[in-house]
């Protein structure tokens, strides 16, 4: 058997994929990123990222027998994830730094570090499965619909799939706990993880503030507008809204009103209707393919939100554009967000929405 | 796989002549030192004998040594007793400390700097171990100071020229503290030959037990005591005196002490041969304060473009024990406050230090830089990391 290094968070999956991967008989090395300054972090320690998920992560790797190490990328996540969701935000779209960290940082670094530790293979604690055949890896979704995460790793860099495994990947959360259990593990029962790990409250705005200057326009107030630029009120910065947003629009509209689109120039926030937040056209960017990419015309299925219903479309790539024709139109579709393409379980690729809109039927 | 440990100035193990003179007092004698009776007098006489001992390795009074429970504990003590008897006399002083000391001198003198009750000056330190003493003549001419200067080095080895600091601080009518929790046992340290006022010492870097240490207070130096209490420790260190760690740690100072001058030589022989086989395996290696006097048992090198970290874990794979510098409790580390003083904040190369002890063999040296050299070779052809 192979060595493997697999990153451990502290928490109870990434405890669970090491253990899985000890019992297979291969000679495995635990890795915890720190990926910033805890210190800063009202609340640290909270979430499964913290310096008490350092600790845990020890703790089961001491149970495990294997060796442990924390590598410190707190200046590359910072650079790679944290900065690029603040400027993401500054511009009106509503990143997922998650997708930025799986892309960009984590496996990136940990193929990085792994090689140097003489590990062939990388494993993490994802709810996702990969084949390895003839030669192709495919990224498939978990088995478990519920935690399912294909949909944060349409980013990977293609040449290191047939280096990873995912040993949760035909498991359920309650499976998962109760090895977990069996095992004994002291991650055993900890609580999810649900926030971004570096806004443990859920309360990004303090860390816009911080690094974005107090006096920058997405935190300026500024209009609500409605598609035909009637002003229906204020808001006190646009970094505060994600499109499909309903909240914090304040009351006294005949109907139900949500956010439709940002406009940084402007700093108007659109709202409008129900109704006007459906779109059929959707434009995305920075594509990424863990597949050969279909041909013009062909029909995919697409998921533009974690935990959405895959929407079936129709594709074209023009340049770095991919133009997605949906089938029925669709509510909310953020430009941030990434829209993930699939051919059944199978992930072929994805990117970020740049904008959507409804469109004719026959466009 | 061999192990080999080759990480001395992060910890070493117990001596057995130090477990075997703690063991009557982990197992028997049990008595509280202050206690008037027997079982009180048996324990305060092996208190004042351990103390007794200890002064006289250092050529100092008994009534000048403080047992602590550490190195940290001790740095602190001297700092902010030393502030704090200071500030009850209304006044503010200057602290002067190097570049390169150990985080418990330099965050307990940023931690006095923060509430405003003292200003800090750092002494800049080149490559070569020499000290700028400009701004120290510039404080000491300005009002009360408190320097503090480390003996030797934790990260790299450095000497530093504690002696020549004296006799300035000395003149000055100034009190110097010196950190020489990395100097016991490896050069020669005398209260009676130089004008240290107040110092430092460690038992775990001298394979006695953890969590104990001493502060030596020249008498006429006055500090306020952190804790208050019961008065042990002459009012300084007050609570219940660990009596098993006081005679450990007499036990493995007077054992350091001694065998310096024959275990001194034999652990630079082994470092200077380590050196040798790295420069000549690892490519553009270089050695951090080659050029400063040094201590026998550490070196640190740096080798150019290449992870620290992924080499010290894929070392640790291969069973070989080193480390980035200093210990640090949360595991990561970025880069080290000693190395950015020496070399610039933005050096790219990956540090190794590497610290020899009383276990470490010829065959221990080949096998490291071996493993060493051939590691860093696959790290390269595997990308640079």
């Amino acid at each position: 058997m192979s060595r493997v290094l697999v990153a451990m968070s502290g928490g109870v999956d990434s405890s669970v994929a090491a253990a899985l991967l000890v019992e297979a008989g291969h000679e495995v090395v635990g890795v915890t990123m720190k990926t910033f300054c805890y210190g800063e972090v009202p609340g640290h320690g909270k979430t499964c990222c913290g310096l008490d998920g350092i600790a845990d992560a020890q703790r089961v790797a001491a149970a495990l027998g294997i060796p442990h190490f924390v590598f410190d990328v707190e200046e590359e996540f910072t650079r790679d994830v944290i900065d690029d969701f603040v400027s993401e935000y500054g511009q009106g779209r509503t990143p997922n730094p998650c997708v930025r960290c799986n892309s960009n940082t984590k496996f990136r670094d940990l193929m990085a570090r792994g090689r140097a530790l003489g590990c062939d293979r990388i494993a993490s604690g994802h709810y996702v499965r990969i084949e390895h055949r003839r030669g192709e890896s495919a990224l498939l979704r978990g088995r478990d619909e519920r935690k399912d995460q294909a949909y944060f790793l349409w980013g990977l860099p293609p040449q290191l799939l047939p280096s990873l495994l995912f040993p949760l990947g035909d498991l359920t959360k309650p499976e998962v706990r109760s090895r977990a259990r069996a095992l004994r593990l002291t991650t055993a029962d900890k609580p999810e993880s649900q926030e971004i790990c570096f806004v443990p409250t859920g309360d990004y705005r303090d860390l816009l503030e911080r690094r974005l200057g107090p006096v920058h326009p997405a935190l300026e107030p500024g209009l609500l507008v409605d598609r035909q630029g009637n002003v229906l009120g204020r808001h006190s910065g646009y970094a505060g809204f994600t499109v499909g947003q309903r909240k914090g629009l304040g009351g006294g509209f005949p109907e139900a009103m949500f956010v439709l689109e940002i406009r940084p120039e402007s700093r108007d926030v659109v709202v409008g209707t129900r109704e006007e937040t459906l779109s059929n056209y959707v434009e995305v960017g920075h594509l990424n393919w863990l597949a050969q990419p279909p041909p013009d015309g062909s029909s995919v299925h697409v998921q533009l939100r974690h935990r959405a219903r895959p929407v079936p479309a129709t594709m074209a790539v023009t340049g770095d554009t991919l133009g997605l024709t949906l089938q029925t139109r669709t509510a909310a579709v953020t430009p941030g967000q990434s829209a993930v393409v699939f051919d059944g379980e199978r992930v072929l690729g994805g990117g970020l929405i740049a904008a959507a809109r409804s469109q004719a039927a026959s466009a | 796989m061999s192990l080999i440990y080759l990480d001395h100035a992060a910890t070493t193990p117990l001596r057995e002549e130090v477990g075997a003179a703690m063991a009557p007092y982990l197992e028997g004698v049990f008595g509280n030192p202050s206690s008037q009776h027997r079982w009180g007098r048996e324990a305060a006489e092996a208190l004042a004998s351990a103390r007794a001992r200890c002064a006289e390795q250092l050529g100092a009074d008994p009534s000048e040594t403080y047992f602590t429970r550490g190195g940290t504990e001790s740095d602190n003590l001297a700092i902010l007793g030393f502030v704090a008897r200071l500030r009850g006399d209304g006044l503010t002083p200057t602290l002067v400390i190097s570049a390169v000391e150990h985080h418990a001198v330099l965050d307990a003198a940023r931690h006095v700097t923060a509430r405003e009750a003292g200003r800090l000056v750092i002494l800049p330190v080149a490559p070569d171990g020499s000290l700028d003493t400009a701004p120290l003549e510039r404080a000491l001419a300005e009002g009360p100071t408190l320097t503090s200067l480390m003996w030797v080095n934790n990260e790299t080895g450095m000497v530093m020229p504690v002696p020549e600091v004296a006799a300035r601080t000395s003149a000055a009518g100034a009190t110097l503290h010196s950190d020489a929790v990395q100097a016991a046992g490896k050069v020669p340290i005398r209260m009676d030959e130089v004008a240290v006022d107040l110092l430092t010492l460690a038992g775990h870097k001298i394979y006695g037990p953890k969590g104990t240490g001493l502060l030596y207070v020249r008498g006429g130096t006055h500090l306020s005591p952190l804790l208050h209490g019961g008065g042990q420790e002459r009012s300084l260190r007050p609570g219940t005196e660990d009596v098993a760690g006081a005679v450990g740690f007499a036990t493995a100072l007077e054992l350091a002490v001694t065998e310096r001058t024959v275990e001194a030589p034999r652990l630079q022989a082994l470092r200077e041969a380590l050196e040798g086989h790295l420069i000549g395996s690892v490519p553009g290696l270089r050695i951090h304060g080659e050029k400063a006097p040094r201590a026998p048992h550490i070196t640190s090198v740096g080798i150019p473009d290449l992870d620290g970290q992924a080499l010290r874990a894929a070392l640790d794979l291969e069973g070989i024990a080193t480390s980035g510098g200093s210990a640090c409790s949360s595991g990561g580390s970025s880069t080290s406050h000693v190395i950015a003083a020496l070399y610039g904040e933005d050096d790219s190369h990956a540090v190794v230090r590497f610290s020899v002890g009383r276990s470490t063999t010829e065959e221990d040296i080949v096998r490291a830089a071996t493993v060493t050299a051939a590691t860093v070779a696959r790290i390269r052809a595997a990308g640079g990391a």
